[in-house]
């Protein structure tokens, strides 16, 4: 709480006409600070410059243009929203999905979130103040998953955005590598079906089907169906992993095929994606999001898929909605602002690789309301930077997380 | 369904704490205690004490208690203590407690996995531990109800104390349902969301459970699914408690802390004095026969040493594992009315130096002494 | 007259490598300019003094011959000009164990070979150095060894190993690691063993000299060796280190072909890399050189963990290069925190001089390693040195490469923008001279940008095992890990650099 004093007596001390100064009052200490940068990338559609960001209570309440910071005060170069990362793969070492059963719509993956992994704080540190988790893609439909904040409190419910944002699964080689036929083995419930492409597809629309068919039929209820209804009928998007073209194929036909039946608002979001750039058309007609795996410089990836440099930049270019993740970089690894950096490279523009790690992966899973840009409102998540974001020459220095300095440039 | 069955069946033959008889209810003769120091398991002491046990009950306890003529006059130049208190062991059912072929099993009873005269119980004896919490695996999801039995006299305290449930890594599997700790815990959801049985008595609060964690996330785990259940009973499982204190703290669960052995780092010991100094009642599962019986006091001594406050420590021995065990009417404190479970120590029983003089179960000498 | 010729020559020789190889990308497709080129560009930026807007360099017969605005160049030179672009010295790798066939030998002490004997000149990293702007490359073998084979600095163009020769007999690799299957003691005994075995060596020659008896005539003559001019005579022992005396009684010819290049070690001719993977190996490295004299021709080639060292480093005015991992974590044995440590960073607070090594080519090439500097607080001039000028220093080339002045080698990159900005992209490359590589004929840069196929290609060409998925991370309460952090394996092309040892 130091820093904030700091800032609030900063904030006092250098005259600054601020619209909304603080007061102190002893009774009910009001979290506030400012902070300054020479650019302020709000991700709502404009860039001030030279603006004083104001938060109060963990909200943004003003953005201040024209501000001139005091030597004390908290001064970077650049503010961008605190940065959003659906495919952030903080796993449970492993205990994320129910393997026993290769639909498990139900499970909850905060269920087996731990707010004490390191992965956490890898994630803040580097700017990424918001996560989606997910079930491990171990099964066709691993459950539900759900955007978090990556730090503050260690219970997971404070640090909850919103549950059950999506419903995650999984298409290509995965859900059935650790398969394999009863024959030659010892039996155990890996001695099953699917065991290819082919079986992975079945049971996706084996369990769509299913609940098709037990829609408002109580005799046919199942495990899972209020979820897979609530994700036909558009109330909970389909968050599904598929690197290669052919699984995008599966993903989008699979929405289309759902349509047919009488379920057109699936909303479909890719996750992994590398080979979109192959499939613009599809996701176009079909309105699909698309989740961006890590740059890889030799291009190759999962599932033999071929990440093409310019992929983030043809799909925005085509109006698919686009976000960029790192997979949870190991330490020193790649960041989410790393990431940016090569989409650009690969041509898409500053704005969009911005909106593609804030604005765009928030409104893909509806927590735009509170994340993903710095609007008055807005819940105080802030990456700082010590240069222009998006360029490896620079990187973040500091985050603020609901209002409160969590790592201070000055340090 | 089968369950609720069952339930109702086992609860007509052994309804809730029946006593079983003592079979050294018969011994009439008073014996007097006399010692210079006296643990009541309180955490309180008295100096100079006389302890007055009849019918292996305790009828009068203090310093100026004028010992009857024929009465039997044991004299104790040292510390006497109540008899100390293991909250988890499997001394006498190693490995009939451990039902992996299936993970839910909530009328599952772990005294029938007891056996009294198993030799396991005469090493807990000669380290002063009278008491023994019977625990089913925590491997499995719901693993049954632990028993509170004496380690001489097979006598069964109470047989169906607390329902075991597993939260830890321990209960997840890699090749059988529940392969997630989300598995895991949507299964207990369901079980405790339409209950039947012990798991009905224990959501209603009347059947205390014991929540075996090992690390933060999975404490804090459990306590959310506590609140939710409104369950009442204990965590088992301390060491990386030292995090998240005041969550245990607010929750109002007990602690059980897992025992450790000398140069296991400090991490575990902190754990333990953080949450005594915070106000958590703690007492000490003991992994017996895994580890030695000893290693239970003198884990509590590193404690000690490291500023857990001796009292605290010998209550964590004696009376609050007794309540935590749901049987402080019966043992962990020198009182009026409890069993005469007695322990006689060369010096105070937490510091390492002491050792075991004598045991007395029942008010009947089980161990050293003048036999 | 002799020039032109030698050029026809060598353009014979790229039309008949290029049938041969049909799909070879543009690099080696443009015809050569015979090492004189005129450069103008919008931004020179020379790293020897101001960039120079709208500069002009000058390069004839391959060197540079005049760098400066409005210069004066002859009528009928071959100019190029690129107004809207930055002219950049090329870039220099200052170690890499990619580009031979395998990076280690097997053999511990193997002084006797050289690496030139295992560069493939028709290596994919070659040609995908020349695409990241790299012009130069010491070529050393892999860390595990003792003594490794001797090194040599080469050009990424050409298709023998004659012609892509920079510098012959650049150094050679020593490792104070443990090889593969060692410990530590037992590499340490090694290195010591090593000279120990040259010193009786040298000592039992000039004492069978002495008594008459003439073994190592025997032997040179048995291995063919032939004494030339320089050979045939004897001299004394040179160095700093410990001497023998009455070497002079030897002609040098006689000497041991295995045992020679490690007297070059010792009378301190010979550059030597020293491998270290902890900080506990540079004590030993810098032990082992005092003790046998070559301290000051040593560079020590360090992995991050190393960082911890610097003082002592410091404190002997040893150049370093780094790992190309250029973020150490470690994990704090009591509370299991991560802690990232940007070693470049470590070296540049305490002065001492340091080169940076590609992580990976294309994607990650040097001017990525220098961007990231930056990034964590170094000036632009400390980070692009550490690619270039110091790069050229460590490896002994300052007076040939690393910045763009009169007299040093005509290797030019062009690049669109800004060197350390992600969207600036390598358009041209000249080397020695002669234009090697024009991005807008680069197939394989355009498939690894747009995922287009080469003409006449099939998509088989694409090789490379699948990833595995993301396995989830290990459990937090493990033991933690000690030193390095594995190189990223994405990116591993055919012959990626091993990760020192």
């Amino acid at each position: 709480m130091i820093p904030l004093t700091e800032a609030l007596l900063a904030a006092i001390t250098a005259s600054v006409p601020a619209p909304t100064l603080p007061v102190a009052v002893e009774a009910t200490p009001v979290a506030e600070m400012s902070v300054y940068a020479d650019a302020v990338y709000t991700g709502a559609g404009e860039t001030i410059e030279n603006a004083m960001v104001v938060i109060a209570d963990g909200k943004i309440t003003a953005i201040t243009p024209g501000a001139e910071p005091g030597d004390e005060d908290l001064h970077v170069a650049a503010i961008t929203p605190g940065m959003v990362d659906l495919s952030a793969r903080i796993y449970p070492d492993g205990y994320s999905v129910e393997e026993t059963e290769e639909v498990t719509p139900w499970i909850r993956v905060d269920l087996s979130l731990d707010p004490f992994s390191r992965d956490w704080d890898r994630q803040l540190r580097n700017g990424v103040t918001s996560v989606v988790a997910s079930p491990y893609d171990n099964n066709c439909i691993g459950g539900l998953s759900v955007a978090l904040k990556t730090g503050g409190s260690n219970s997971i419910e404070a640090r909850t955005i919103k549950s059950n944002v999506a419903l995650r699964g999984a298409i290509g080689s995965q859900p059935s590598s650790k398969n394999h036929p009863a024959f030659g083995r010892p039996t155990d419930f890996y001695s099953r079906r699917p065991t290819t492409r082919m079986g992975v597809e079945w049971t996706w629309r084996k369990a769509m089907y299913d609940a098709l068919q037990a829609e408002g039929d109580k005799e046919r209820a199942f495990d899972g169906l209020p979820q897979l209804l609530q994700a036909l009928n558009g109330d909970l998007p389909v968050f599904v992993q598929a690197w290669a073209t052919q699984d995008i194929r599966t993903a989008v036909f699979l929405k289309e095929e759902m349509a047919g039946e009488g379920k057109p608002n699936m909303q479909l979001i890719i996750d992994a994606g590398a080979e979109a750039w192959r499939e613009i058309d599809f996701l176009v007609r079909t309105g699909t999001a698309v989740v961006l795996p890590p740059y890889r410089a030799s291009g190759r990836t999962t599932d033999g898929a071929f990440f093409a440099a310019d992929c983030a930049a043809k799909l925005d270019e085509a109006g698919v909605p686009v976000a960029l993740s790192s997979h949870n970089a190991k330490a020193g690894g790649e960041t989410l602002g790393q990431q940016a950096a090569h989409a650009r490279r690969g041509g898409l523009s500053f704005d969009s690789a911005l909106a593609a790690v804030t604005i765009n992966p928030a409104r893909m899973v509806g927590i735009d309301d509170r994340v993903g840009s710095i609007e008055v409102g807005k819940d105080a998540d802030l990456a700082l930077w010590n240069g222009t974001p998006f360029e490896l020459t620079s990187r973040v220095v500091g985050v603020v997380l609901d209002g409160e300095l969590v790592n201070d440039p000055r340090k | 369904m089968l369950n609720g069955l069952l339930a109702v069946a086992l609860a007509a033959i052994f309804p809730g704490d029946t006593d079983i008889p003592s079979p050294t209810a018969a011994v009439e003769r008073m014996t007097a205690f006399q010692a210079k120091l006296v643990h009541t398991g309180d955490g309180s002491s008295i100096e100079d004490c006389v302890i007055l046990v009849k019918g292996g009950v305790i009828t009068q306890v203090g310093a100026n208690i004028k010992v009857p003529s024929g009465a039997e006059l044991i004299v104790h130049d040292g510390a006497l203590s109540p008899g100390l208190i293991a909250l988890q062991s499997e001394d006498g059912a190693v490995g009939e407690l451990n039902e992996s072929t299936r993970t839910v099993m909530p009328e599952a009873e772990a005294r029938y996995a007891f056996n009294p005269e198993h030799k396991d119980f005469s090493r807990a004896l000669g380290v002063g531990i009278t008491t023994l919490v019977l625990a089913p695996s925590p491997r499995s999801l719901i693993g049954g109800r632990t028993a509170v039995v004496k380690t001489s006299g097979g006598r069964v305290v109470k047989p169906a104390a607390q329902l075991m449930l597993g939260l830890s890594s321990d209960a997840l599997n890699r090749n059988k349902f529940p392969t997630s700790y989300a598995g895991a815990m949507g299964e207990l959801e369901k079980q405790f969301s339409n209950p039947e049985g012990s798991v009905s008595r224990a959501a209603g609060g009347s059947l205390p459970v014991l929540m075996d964690v090992n690390d933060r996330a999975e404490t804090l785990r459990a306590i959310a699914f506590a609140a939710r259940f409104d369950l009442k009973g204990a965590l088992y499982g301390s060491y990386w408690a030292e995090d998240v204190v005041p969550a245990i703290k607010e929750s109002g669960l007990d602690v059980v802390c897992t025992p450790f052995n000398v140069g296991e780092g400090s991490r575990g010991i902190r754990s333990v004095v953080g949450l005594s100094k915070a106000g958590v009642r703690i007492g000490f599962g003991l992994e017996a026969p895994d580890r030695h019986p000893e290693s239970l006091r003198f884990g509590v001594a590193l404690c000690v040493r490291d500023g857990l406050s001796p009292s605290a420590g010998m209550k964590a021995l004696t009376g609050d594992a007794a309540a935590i065990a749901g049987v402080s009417g019966r043992v962990g404190r020198i009182a009026r009315g409890l069993d005469a479970d007695l322990v006689l120590w060369s010096a105070d029983p937490v510091a390492l130096s002491s050792t075991v003089k004598a045991v007395y179960i029942d008010g009947k000498l089980v161990h050293g002494g003048n036999q | 007259m002799k020039n032109q010729k030698l050029g026809t020559l060598a353009r014979t020789a790229v039309a008949t490598c290029l049938a041969a190889t049909a799909l070879t990308a543009a690099t080696n497709a443009m015809p050569f300019s015979d090492g004189n080129i005129v450069i103008k560009a919008g931004q020179v930026i020379t790293l020897d003094g101001e960039p120079i807007e709208n500069g002009t360099i000058v390069i004839e017969n391959g060197r540079i011959t005049a760098v400066g605005k409005d210069i004066k160049y002859p009528w009928n030179a071959e100019v190029k000009e690129y107004p809207n672009s930055v002219a950049f010295p090329g870039f220099v790798e200052a170690l890499t164990n990619s580009g031979m066939d395998r990076a280690n030998e097997n053999i511990d002490v193997a002084a006797f070979l050289n690496v030139k004997d295992s560069i493939d000149p028709v290596s994919f990293y070659f040609e995908d150095s020349l695409r990241s702007g790299v012009t130069t490359l010491n070529v050393q073998q892999g860390g595990s060894c003792v003594v490794g084979g001797m090194g040599y600095i080469v050009k990424p163009v050409g298709m023998t190993v004659e012609e892509m020769t920079v510098q012959p007999n650049s150094g050679i690799a020593m490792s104070a690691a443990p090889k593969s299957g060692k410990s530590r003691a037992t590499q340490t005994l090694a290195l010591r063993q090593t000279f120990d075995d040259l010193r009786r060596y040298l000592e039992g020659v000039v004492q069978e000299k002495r008594d008459g008896v003439d073994l190592a005539t025997r032997e040179a003559l048995y291995q063919g060796r032939e004494a030339d001019e320089e050979t045939s005579k004897g001299r004394p022992m040179g160095g700093n280190g410990w001497k023998v005396s009455n070497l002079e009684m030897i002609p040098r010819w006689e000497i041991d072909e295995k045992k020679a290049p490690l007297l070059g070690i010792v009378e301190g001719k010979t550059a030597v890399f020293f491998y270290c993977s902890t900080p506990g190996d540079v004590q030993t490295a810098i032990r082992t050189a005092k003790d046998n004299g070559f301290l000051n021709r040593t560079v020590l080639c360090l992995s991050s963990g190393c960082w911890k060292a610097a003082d002592l480093i410091k404190q002997h005015n040893i150049p370093v290069i780094l790992s190309s991992v250029l973020t150490h974590v470690e994990r704090d044995p009591v509370t299991g925190e991560e802690k990232e440590t940007f070693v470049p960073a470590v070296f540049q607070d305490k002065g001492v001089r340091f080169a940076l090594r590609s992580a990976g080519t294309s994607g990650k090439s040097l001017w990525y390693q220098a961007a990231l500097c930056v990034g964590h607080g170094m000036t632009r001039e400390q980070a692009l040195a550490a690619v270039t000028t110091t790069a050229a220093e460590i490896t002994g080339l300052s007076n040939r490469v690393g910045s763009l002045a009169p007299g040093k080698d005509g290797n030019v990159v062009i690049f669109s923008g800004d060197p350390l900005s992600v969207m600036s992209n390598v358009e041209q490359v000249v080397v020695e001279g002669n234009h090697v590589y024009d991005r807008s004929t680069d197939v394989r840069m355009r498939h690894l940008e747009t995922g287009a196929q080469p003409e006449n290609t099939s998509a088989e060409m694409e090789t490379g095992t699948p990833h595995k998925h993301d396995e989830p991370e290990e459990k937090d309460d493990k033991e933690p890990d000690e030193g390095e952090n594995e190189e990223e394996k994405d990116d591993d092309h055919e012959g990626h650099e091993d990760e020192e040892n």
